[in-house]
């Protein structure tokens, strides 16, 4: 499969390696034709439809709302300029580091934990703006809000969990495996509707917490368990003798945790940590079965509008492509973290 | 936090105790015992109070709706309609039956969609190891796209767009019904499809991360024994790669099952949804998620056991 | 010599009256009918009584199993011990184990491990520096520049930068005593510091090791290494199946052997 070309002119060249690339036995050849045909008119028609039979409309008369809900037009700024901070997080986060000014390359972390701050001041009230109820904000705007709080929530809930998990108390580890596995064996969307639905049950009266908060919450909670087995995969990893060189040092159990098993932990566990994040945002949009107008939510209720009677196709699409840009945007803000990483132990 | 004391309880130091340290020292050793007990004791009380308040809460919030804890109602008749499934049900049948129907057309969307996700799964993780250039670029192509694609927009594009937008797609889900003499139902075929191309992706990945964990040396050997492709694949690369796939497809297998209670979102009739019903209809919250949770338990361990059992034959083997 | 590697002289800080038998211990170590058993029940060290004077170099030989990694492992609490006493900088210890003595102990004793054991995630610097930081408390100006003297004592200063994986393995185990010695420890332990090493390498830590030796440190060193064990030791202690067979200077010790267990391990390296 990998032998070298051999040399020859680059016409030819490229002709032997189509062959052995595609045609180089009848089934080979088989294959190719069938996919390609079966690719071919697919294309084809997706591309007939999309230019000639759909209509666009409802995607382009609709942008506001995909993005930022139903945010009061006078303020929607607000939305917009806090959409926009985040892009610029990301696009600092994506640039080399040599581009950047070090003290700037060091704060990158900080300013991602704090733009969910800065998002709820600029989206709720605070500033001296006028305030904006919870149930005014949707689109993607609220998916990313939902996603950003609940990883805030999570990552830490698991990292304490996953060291509970190994404690050497007994009623402390039972009490942890139990609750990770009894959320990990439940339906994320069961976790919700008890979240939306019968925490207030459990509440003093008179106590009450927005949908939202309800919804990161759960969101949360869910996704702690998770992340706390992938820590936990990481903590396991790291070999006995790395513990005894710490002791020898003496360093005191809760350094060894903080400064040396912890970070090889979580460099280990950041692929499937980064998996979880990009679930994380997968998850949001359960909740529009729950009320909550994110980035689905407000399409259903887009798609509701007669005007736009059986526009399902089109605005699945957009749907897809929306959340597939995300992901694929959290994915490779989590490499680009993981390379920087990876210069201080490639092995 | 309280449990970062002197003791260190969240951290294990296997070597430190031993039975014989008791037998040589007395005193420190049991001071030494003493600490983690009252630790314990502490966050074992911190929990059954936390707990006895929330149920207290609730015990008040549900005498005020006139709610009290209790599965009579169980045997009332449910008085919703149901997709037709496996089971037979009317509607004046009993909310216990109605359950019972639910958790059958779980089990059945479970089992027929894993089946379904690990062929295709298989076959994608397979493809991406062809020498052929547009099937390894296919499979590619596929995993990228449909993981990164939330499962309920999967669901809605097969059950609204394809289902509902082309006539002539329900019609073959009603030819295939009648042929097998299956109660097949679009909303059945739209979960089944959606969940499989979802699930399959990931099946795909752990496939392919399998196939990588088998030695390089091994293709080689096998084709200069002079095996073809597809047979150093099925004869000598997968029955090794098993190994580290089955772990992987458990955990993938219990996300299938559980990204079935999407059925919601097409109007399927699974355990969720009429778990969901019942709270709607009854208000009984807290005695439908007791149901919906004993299900889940139910097929999370039939799964496990499955694929434990599965994982002890090949661990024989090899 | 470096007077960043001179065993610290200064008064030892957060002592509690009783911790330390007397003032100025005449040892470094003493041990007294030691008894070693892991949980599995299989016992490791059987009643080894051994004494290290201050500046003393001792070193430790045996055939595998038998228990000379497990005894140097108890002098600074890495292994619980089930019996006998122990003393370390003055510092007792027995059965009971007490962390909180194990914790003072180890600010004043050093070890190097067969397999280098630096922190993956850390650069060589910060290797060094962490436990002076954390543990001392020091300022972390000040612990920065001794450490870099200290690198510079070992010949790694170029590679303070770097990070482990980037560096051969005579220069991580070069690292890891420079990280050992961070402490101003008054007492190395060395775990088969070379036996993990290519054979090409072992020459550098040796002369590491030997340097270190001539400035006076007190150290337990578990060897194979014969040319080493003659020129440095003061003592030779030789163990087998949990139990010291035979103590002797090296020249005796090389030359004639008088147990016969003796006799036979070196018959089979020499």
């Amino acid at each position: 499969m990998a032998d070298t070309p051999r040399p020859g002119p680059p016409p030819a060249q490229l002709l032997r390696r189509l062959r052995r690339g595609l045609f180089s036995s009848h089934l080979d050849t088989l294959i190719t034709v069938v996919l390609a045909v079966v690719c071919g008119s697919g294309l084809w028609s997706l591309l007939h439809w999309a230019l000639l039979q759909a209509d666009w409309a409802v995607v382009q008369d609709n942008i506001r709302l995909y993005f930022n809900g139903n945010f009061p037009v006078s303020q929607i700024w607000r939305s917009w300029s806090w959409l926009g901070l985040l892009g610029v997080l990301c696009i600092l986060t994506l640039m080399p580091s040599r581009l950047l000014p070090p003290a700037m390359v060091r704060l990158l972390p900080l300013f991602w934990v704090l733009i969910l701050p800065i998002g709820l001041l600029l989206l709720a009230a605070g500033l001296g703006f006028e305030p904006v109820k919870s149930r005014f904000w949707g689109g993607l705007q609220l998916s990313l809000l939902l996603t950003l709080g609940t990883i805030l929530m999570a990552l830490p809930l698991g990292v304490l969990l996953a060291l509970a998990r190994r404690s050497s108390l007994p009623l402390l580890r039972w009490l942890t495996t139990g609750y990770i596995e009894l959320m990990r064996g439940m339906p994320l969307i069961a976790v919700l509707f008890f979240g939306q639905l019968m925490i207030p049950l459990f509440l003093p009266e008179g106590w009450t917490f927005s949908r939202v908060l309800r919804a990161v919450l759960s969101l949360g909670f869910f996704m702690a368990a998770y992340m706390a087995e992938d820590v936990r995969g990481g903590l396991q990893s790291i070999p006995r003798t790395q513990l005894e060189a710490a002791r020898s040092l003496g360093l005191s159990p809760l350094l060894t945790v903080a400064l040396v098993e912890l970070p090889q932990a979580l460099r280990t566990a950041l692929p499937a940590l980064a998996n979880q994040c990009v679930a994380s945002l997968q998850n949001t949009s359960l909740l529009a079965y729950l009320g909550l107008i994110e980035l689905l939510g407000i399409s259903r209720s887009i798609l509701a509008n007669p005007d736009y009677l059986g526009r399902h196709l089109e605005v699945y699409l957009w749907l897809a492509l929306v959340y597939w840009a995300v992901c694929i945007l959290m994915t490779s803000l989590a490499r680009r973290v993981e390379r920087s990483l990876k210069v201080s132990d490639h092995h | 936090m309280a449990v970062f004391t002197t003791h260190h309880p969240l951290i294990n130091e296997p070597d430190s105790l031993s039975p014989e340290d008791t037998l040589v020292s007395k005193r420190p050793a049991w001071r030494r015992k003493l600490l983690p007990i009252l630790l314990q004791a502490g966050i074992g009380l911190l929990v059954l109070g936390a707990i006895a308040l929330l149920l207290s809460n609730l015990q008040i919030n549900l005498l005020r709706r006139g709610l009290e804890l209790s599965f009579d109602w169980l045997g009332r008749p449910a008085r919703f309609p149901l997709s037709r499934g496996l089971l037979p049900y009317q509607t004046e049948d009993s909310y216990a039956w109605a359950f019972a129907v639910g958790f059958a057309n779980s089990l059945q969307v479970v089992v027929v969609g894993l089946i379904l996700a690990t062929m295709l799964g298989v076959i994608g993780g397979a493809a991406s190891f062809s020498s052929n250039w547009l099937l390894r670029k296919l499979a590619t192509l596929y995993v990228a796209v449909a993981r990164n694609v939330p499962p309920l927009l999967h669901l809605l594009f097969w059950y609204v767009a394809v289902f509902l937008g082309f006539p002539a797609a329900r019609g073959s889900v009603d030819a295939l019904a009648s042929w097998l003499r299956l109660p097949i139902s679009v909303e059945f075929m739209a979960l089944l499809i959606g969940l499989t191309v979802y699930t399959g992706a990931y099946i795909a990945e752990v496939v392919r991360g399998g196939i990588n964990s088998v030695p390089r040396g091994q293709w080689e050997a096998a084709r200069s024994l002079g095996f073809g492709e597809g047979r150093t694949l099925r004869l000598i690369i997968l029955p090794q790669a098993l190994r580290a796939i089955l772990p992987g497809l458990n955990s993938q297998y219990i996300n299938l099952a559980k990204n079935s209670t999407l059925a919601i979102a097409v109007g399927y009739s699974d355990i969720f949804s009429i778990a969901n019903t019942t709270f709607n209809q009854t208000g009984r919250a807290i005695e439908a998620f007791v149901l919906l949770l004993g299900g889940f338990l139910a097929v999370n361990l039939l799964i496990s056991g499955v694929m434990n059992l599965l994982n002890r034959l090949v661990l024989q083997r090899g | 010599m470096a007077s960043s590697t001179a065993p610290s002289s200064q008064p030892v800080s957060g002592d509690q009256p009783g911790d330390r038998l007397s003032a100025v211990p005449e040892l470094a170590v003493r041990s007294q009918g030691l008894d070693k058993i892991f949980p599995n029940g299989f016992q490791a060290l059987r009643k080894v009584d051994l004494a290290v004077g201050k500046g003393e170099v001792v070193v430790i030989m045996g055939p595998s199993g038998s228990g000379k990694s497990t005894l140097i492992r108890t002098f600074n609490g890495l292994e619980t011990i089930q019996g006998g006493h122990l003393e370390v900088l003055g510092y007792h210890l027995d059965a009971d184990n007490n962390q909180k003595v194990v914790g003072k102990i180890r600010r004043h004793v050093g070890m190097v491990f067969q397999s280098f054991n630096l922190f993956p995630h850390l650069s060589i610097l910060e290797n060094v520096t962490l436990a002076p930081v954390w543990v001392q408390k020091r300022d972390r100006q000040t612990v920065k520049k001794d450490a870099l003297a200290l690198l510079d004592h070992v010949g790694i200063r170029e590679q303070a930068y770097k990070y482990p994986s980037q560096l051969s393995g005579g220069q991580q185990q070069r690292v890891a005593i420079a990280r050992a010695l961070a402490l101003s420890p008054q007492l190395m332990l060395f775990d088969e510091p070379t036996s993990a090493l290519d054979p090409e390498k072992v020459k550098e830590v040796l002369e590491t090791i030997r340097a270190l030796a001539a400035e006076g440190m007190t150290m337990v060193v578990v060897t194979h290494e014969v040319g080493f064990a003659r020129e440095v030791a003061d003592r030779v202690v030789f163990m087998d199946e949990g139990m010291i067979v035979e103590e002797a200077s090296p020249q005796t010790f090389f030359t004639d052997p008088k147990e016969e267990r003796s006799q036979l391990f070196l018959s089979r390296i020499l």
